[in-house]
């Protein structure tokens, strides 16, 4: 069990004595029991952190506005962002090094096991639950959730309603961080990439007629990309929205730019969006799950970067963000790459 | 006109309806949707609310303004392409998203009628189905001037009694859908009026969410336009287009022209939902941007809402369906916002 | 006005003009409509001007509505749409909506002496004002320009600027020393102060770039203009053009159609955020 009067302290403490700007990390949301991402920066807002099942999101996400501000302002803050991750958002700073879009000393980050649980799905929980009103989630012991209702207190075991990515995940301990609550445990009921060895089964046709009826839903609202921590570039490929024009801009270069994909949500524009941001995410999407879980019409995102991610395993033996001191991987190559066209 | 309808008979009632194409929520994975039913059977009125509001029906993500083509670069044809002819009457309607079609109304029409809106709005009739209790914890109808069986917008209004329905025809629309088979509807007897009443009355005390000083809201958020409030309720907010594509209210579109063939010239201008949240949304060709930072959208979508739609139409353009608030995916909540504001001294 | 705000009427480019060259090239554009359509406008209003397949852009109708031979647009090379248009010929057809937004209020203004006030290419939408007002001078009182740009060779409608000095006082003026340059040097905002316009019984119009309104305003100011004295006309992105997109929004109002037309003392009431 986390012990979230320690991390408190220790929260308090780097706050006190100023060795971050603000803590990213959870508290009690406004609707609910939901958690939602704090920015701390007093040591007395200490006390609204929080830590249970539904800190789901992944904070690395603001470092990625911090970075820009950093960039852009005249005197480079010197001291860095205090930071909660899990695991997978752990890996997500790691990539995030191993691009050089952040600096080691911009973060400083305290990581939290999820040891035999990790976050909950809130669709399973409405589900078992029969859509009975939540006013609580706990972690309980082990791998157990504590769940209040208006009827009491009830635990519920974790691989019922935890979230897919946390019954696929290979990074539940995030190794690396400057100070980690919680222990490294072995975890007995994951099972990696299984959502996407389930879809692989199906024939190509029928594969195709899934991925379709996925992209009719689809509505461009990008709450994928801009939740996710990877998806940092000033302008997207596929659309203007992040339309980096300046005073300079020409004319003609405003006039000659290519619009990859047309504003309508239409399936064949909607498949150009979300092929070409899985094809982005090689050896970088971490399986954070945001992306998903944003999605207000249920998509399953996650089985895109899944292919991805396992192909960049199999062929370059490369788990994105595991090593933060590893290259790239499509910017980087060794003499053993499979493929010999580069030799 | 107040009639009674059992729930075995409701089949009964939309075969009557074969004139029009019918709308009725259906589920879809975890959430429901409007889409047309064929099954007089299949429809079901025991359902929450849906993820896409009813605008998607009456004012789509996707609209074909018109057509152009040019044979030799020379002369060019346009055509306008109006929607359909298809009638249709949709079923299962919360009234907060009909109040909000009726608020949609007030933008679209004026000094310039948007013919594109008003043939599909004029060809749809609306059946609403009253809330007996909030359909979600996130819902707020009656903090905003609103109520869970509120009329405004609708044809008719229908209330679950149970094992029947209560409806009420609003307008002539409505009065011409109740006009079938004799035996299909009874009036409404004392002991329905009453259990109506007791059932909304109960309603009504369900709703926890209050936005306090609502009618000064104007004025309380003018007096915030400079203040670093929005920056602190913006922190966590990512930009993305889910509060706006998914509120019944929102209107905000963009047009643009997409190419078939360049050469001869061959396409179509179509308009498509956008959103004030998207950076670019107000970028000027030039490159700048009135509302290039987050507070600034945060505050253009809470005033356009709470200070100056009202100051056009006497009316927030909110109708408290809770959307924004459920599937924002950082916890943004607006009912949080306005409350704060009403406090916040900086 | 047609039946359908959306849909763009046909319209013949008769004459393109170079106004400006270089990278933020000029042309002003004459239009005819391709057939009879009963379009009429007021001094200030607005088309929106289509490139079919590129997209729409709105521009203020430069010419005055006593001109029946033509309209006039004088456009700027910006991004998209605008360099489209620069890449037309004569003969070309586009397609125009409108007219749009509110217009001058001259006929508040006869009796009054008339500054127009303008900076690069904020000379195109007060130009339409000007000769509108300038079509029944003698309802009006003294007519005064203060125009400048960056280099002479910026300046738009070099030639009836000459012809005009016939009618009226035209104070020209660039940035920095031209060899052959014989008016004032220096910014817009410093000429209005150095040539001192009487705010007695006098309305000022201005347009330009942002920052030059904001110090021309300062300027007037200064010289004891009433905020309800000065006009200008501002601009926002904008689509579609009658209020309904939602984008160009100030505050309430919305430019396409409350605006673009504002005195100063109405313009200052909305939030400041454009």
């Amino acid at each position: 069990m986390i012990d979230l009067a320690a991390l408190k302290k220790e929260a308090k403490q780097l706050l006190k004595d100023e060795k971050v700007t603000y803590l990213l990390g959870y508290r009690q949301g406004s609707n609910g029991h939901r958690a939602v991402p704090a920015f701390i920066r007093e040591p007395e807002e200490v006390e609204q952190l929080t830590w249970d099942p539904t800190c789901t999101y992944n904070l690395t996400r603001y470092l990625i506005d911090e970075v820009r501000e950093r960039n852009s302002s005249e005197e480079r803050e010197d001291r860095p962002v205090g930071i909660l991750v899990k695991g997978c958002d752990n890996r997500a700073i790691n990539v995030l090094l191993q691009e050089k879009y952040l600096r080691k000393e911009d973060v400083h980050v305290i990581g939290i096991s999820c040891e035999h649980a990790g976050m909950v799905d809130e669709k399973k929980l409405a589900r078992e639950l029969k859509n009975q009103p939540v006013m609580e989630i706990e972690f309980g012991e082990g791998d157990r959730f504590v769940v209040t209702t208006e009827e009491g207190k009830t635990t519920i075991s974790a691989e019922k309603i935890l979230a897919d990515r946390c019954l696929e995940c290979k990074a539940s301990y995030p190794a690396g961080a400057e100070v980690i609550f919680g222990d490294k445990v072995k975890r007995e009921f994951t099972r990696p990439y299984k959502g996407l060895q389930e879809i692989e089964t199906l024939p190509a046709g029928e594969r195709w007629a899934f991925w379709k009826a996925q992209f009719e839903k689809c509505i461009r609202c990008y709450a994928c990309r801009s939740v996710c921590t990877m998806c940092y570039c000033d302008e997207c490929v596929v659309d203007s929205i992040e339309l980096a024009v300046t005073a300079d801009t020409t004319a003609e270069e405003k006039a000659r730019k290519v619009r990859w994909a047309e504003r309508s949500p239409v399936t064949s524009e909607n498949f150009t969006f979300h092929l070409t941001r899985a094809m982005h995410m090689a050896g970088r999407c971490v399986d954070c799950g945001e992306c998903e879980r944003a999605c207000p019409v249920d998509i399953p995102l996650r089985l895109l970067y899944a292919k991805l991610a396992r192909t960049a395993d199999k062929m370059f033996d490369y788990e994105a963000g595991s090593d933060p001191d590893q290259p790239p991987l499509t910017s980087s190559f060794t003499m053993d790459d499979p493929g010999d066209f580069i030799r | 006109m107040e009639n009674i309808l059992t729930k075995q008979a409701l089949p009964r009632w939309i075969e009557q309806l074969d004139a029009y194409q019918i709308y009725a929520p259906v589920r879809e994975q975890e959430g429901w949707k409007y889409a047309i039913v064929d099954t007089p059977d299949s429809v079901t009125l025991d359902y929450p609310n849906t993820v896409l509001s009813l605008k998607s029906i009456l004012f789509p993500q996707r609209e074909v303004f018109l057509e152009f083509h040019s044979q030799n670069g020379r002369d060019l044809e346009v055509e306008e392409l109006l929607p359909g002819d298809a009638q249709s009457v949709i079923f299962g309607v919360r009234p907060c998203d009909a109040k909000a079609i009726s608020l949609m109304d007030k933008v679209f029409g004026g000094d310039y009628i948007d013919n594109y809106y008003w043939k599909r709005r004029n060809q749809t009739r609306l059946i609403g189905l009253a809330c007996n209790e909030p359909v979600s914890p996130d819902c707020f109808c009656n903090a905003v001037d609103g109520a869970p069986y509120s009329t405004e917008g609708l044809d008719i209004l229908m209330t679950d009694l149970g094992d029947r329905y209560f409806l009420e025809s609003v307008t002539e629309k409505g009065e011409e859908l109740l006009a079938v088979e004799d035996d299909l509807f009874q009036e409404a007897g004392k002991k329905d009026q009453k259990a109506v009443k007791d059932l909304r009355s109960g309603a009504e005390k369900k709703f926890e969410r209050k936005i306090p000083e609502l009618q000064n809201m104007p004025e309380i958020l003018a007096n915030l336009f400079d203040s670093d409030f929005w920056e602190q309720e913006s922190m966590s907010c990512i930009r993305c287009g889910i509060c706006t594509y998914l509120c019944p209210s929102c209107h905000c579109f963009d047009i643009n022209d997409e190419v078939e063939t360049a050469a001869p010239l061959k396409g179509v201008r179509v308009r498509t939902w956008d959103t004030c949240q998207f950076p670019d949304f107000t970028m000027h060709s030039s490159g700048h941007n009135p509302r290039s930072d987050r507070a600034a959208r945060l505050r253009q979508r809470v005033s356009h809402k709470y200070r100056y739609f009202p100051e056009q139409y006497d009316a927030f353009l909110c109708t408290g369906c809770g959307r924004c608030i459920d599937k924002c995916p950082v916890g943004i909540d607006i009912v949080e916002v306005l409350n704060k504001a009403v406090d916040y001294e900086g | 006005m047609k039946d359908n705000p959306y849909l763009p009427e046909l319209a013949r480019i008769v004459e393109i003009k170079e106004e400006v060259g270089g990278e933020r090239a000029i042309k002003s554009f004459r239009t005819q409509f391709i057939r009879e359509n009963g379009f009429s406008f007021q001094c200030g209003q607005c088309a929106m001007l289509s490139v079919f397949g590129r997209g729409e852009s709105m521009i203020s109708i430069s010419s005055s509505p006593y001109t029946s031979d033509y309209h006039q647009f004088s456009i700027m090379k910006m991004g998209r749409v605008t360099t489209a248009l620069h890449d037309m010929q004569e003969n070309d057809i586009i397609g125009i909506r409108g007219p749009f937004g509110n217009a001058f209020p001259v006929d508040q203004w006869k009796g009054k002496n008339l500054i127009f006030i303008g900076g690069g290419i904020g000379l195109a939408p007060i130009w339409s004002v000007l000769h509108t007002a300038l079509h029944e001078q003698e309802d009006y009182g003294d007519f005064t320009l203060i125009y400048g740009a960056r280099t002479s060779g910026h300046l738009v409608f070099k030639d009836e600027l000459e012809e005009l000095r016939d009618k009226m006082t035209v104070y020209l003026s660039v940035d920095e020393e031209e060899s052959g340059w014989e008016e004032f040097v220096g910014f817009v905002p410093q000429n209005v102060t150095e040539k001192k316009p009487s705010p007695e019984n006098a309305i000022a119009v201005t347009c330009g770039p942002p920052i030059m309104i904001k110090y021309v305003i300062q300027a007037l100011q200064d010289l004891e203009f009433d905020d309800s004295q000065i006009y200008t006309t501002i601009e926002n992105k904008m689509k579609c053009g009658i209020g309904k997109c939602g984008r160009c929004n100030i505050g309430s109002h919305y430019v396409c159609k409350d605006g673009p037309v504002y005195s100063w003392a109405e313009l200052k009431q909305l939030p400041q955020e454009y």
